[in-house]
């Protein structure tokens, strides 16, 4: 089966040729994992069916799944971003190691003892909208008329009343996450997200030093337990590196 | 998988283990290396999950689910709490999952629409034509009212 004209490759990631390979399952693409390798770099890849399209749910648990298994066994990774499928296992050599390989060393020595952490910081809702009406007279007047009544005028006050609301969370949020910033430490490298939910302070990847995860993972766990009941965090990791390799 | 480290910490923060799909999504979509090999496969549901997950954006939904959210503070006005207190009975009750309420939408929504994808892995025809042009509506309500903004 994985060696059928009728699937290709599909690419987790890049890692040092010889690095161990986590467990198969027929969790979507996570089936038949193998190393494909060139001089000191190898791909990480299992197979999917040609007559099959990506991205249902098991697919994206799979492919975090296997990357996370790499993270876990202690291995640099390079990963791909989700759905990088290659005809079969000489285009892998050919087009991605031999060409790339220079690189793809050079990424992984720099990977090297290091994972990534994501940190997701929100409002408690109740509390930050209180503080937005004490802090906004205007929104408070407009909420106190805004009744149930089933009328166009009624639901345009209520869209009024939304749009200020999210306003004023977004003018808060440029001060609250610089803050959280701060507070996390920027001696660590990070890239914060573009935020879209108006509710959100901060989205952002962390890279952490393997030597340092303890009191990476302290520092966060400060910042929420300082910030209880206003603010929560969720702390996503240890992760591959995803938010910290360019495209070559 | 990735549960070693997370077990370990009880406390303040949130630490989903082993990652959920919302999570998962969040994480991988859109990052991760790109390079010029790629085949081109049919990427189910992937364009419209990308739209949907990042337009959680100044849209008649969002103003209309905060403006709910801000009209429900009565639920607490009449019960007499104030401020302090209340984010008191917040931290020690544990009530972490009360407060999350109407505005987690757009999250939930991905893993909708993911778990209904799972759901018929081999003919989701019938129902993808419908949430399409959904998908493609919200992506110009983004467009129009960033432009808007500036």
């Amino acid at each position: 089966m994985t060696t059928s004209v009728d699937s290709w490759c599909y690419v987790f990631g890049i890692v040092p040729a010889g690095a161990p390979v986590p467990a198969s399952d027929d969790g979507g693409p996570a089936a038949g994992l193998r190393l494909v390798e060139v001089g000191e770099v190898a791909a990480l890849v299992g197979s999917t069916p040609a007559d099959r399209g990506l991205g249902r749910a098991a697919d994206l648990l799979a492919h975090d799944r296997v990357l996370a298994a790499v993270v876990a066994a202690g291995t640099p990774v390079l990963p791909m971003r989700f759905g990088a499928v290659v005809t079969d296992e000489s285009a892998v050599e050919a087009e991605l190691l031999s060409k790339h390989q220079d690189h793809f060393v050079a990424v992984l020595r720099s990977l090297q003892g290091r994972v990534q952490y994501t940190v997701n910081v929100r409002y408690e809702q109740d509390t930050v909208l209180r503080q937005v009406l004490a802090e906004h007279p205007e929104i408070a007047r407009l909420r106190e008329i805004d009744g149930a009544a089933d009328t166009r005028a009624a639901f345009d006050r209520r869209l009024r009343l939304g749009e200020l609301v999210v306003r004023a969370l977004e003018r808060l949020r440029p001060a609250e996450a610089a803050a959280v910033i701060d507070e996390l430490g920027d001696d660590f490298d990070f890239r914060a997200h573009h935020s879209t939910a108006p509710d959100e302070v901060l989205d952002a990847a962390f890279l952490v030093e393997t030597a340092r995860v303890e009191e990476f993972e302290n520092r966060v766990e400060e910042l929420a337990r300082r910030h209880a009941g206003r603010l929560r965090v969720r702390l996503v990791g240890p992760s591959p590196a995803y938010d910290f390799v360019e495209d070559v | 998988m990735t549960t070693a480290i997370q077990q370990r910490r009880g406390g303040y923060v949130d630490r989903p283990s082993p990652s959920g799909l919302a999570d998962v999504v969040e994480l991988i979509l859109d990052k991760g290396l790109v390079i010029d090999a790629y085949v081109r496969v049919s990427l189910v549901g992937i364009e419209l999950l990308t739209i949907d997950a990042r337009i959680v954006i100044a849209s008649v939904d969002t103003y209309l689910r905060f403006a709910e959210a801000t009209n429900r503070l009565d639920l607490y006005d009449k019960g007499g709490k104030d401020l302090p207190e209340l984010m008191q009975s917040m931290t020690e009750g544990g009530a972490k999952g009360k407060t999350r309420g109407a505005l987690s939408g757009a999250k939930e929504k991905v893993n909708e629409l993911l778990s209904s994808d799972d759901d018929d892995d081999d003919g989701d025809e019938d129902s993808r034509p419908r949430r399409r042009p959904r998908a493609r509506q919200a992506a110009q309500r983004r467009r129009s009212s960033s432009q808007d903004d500036e």
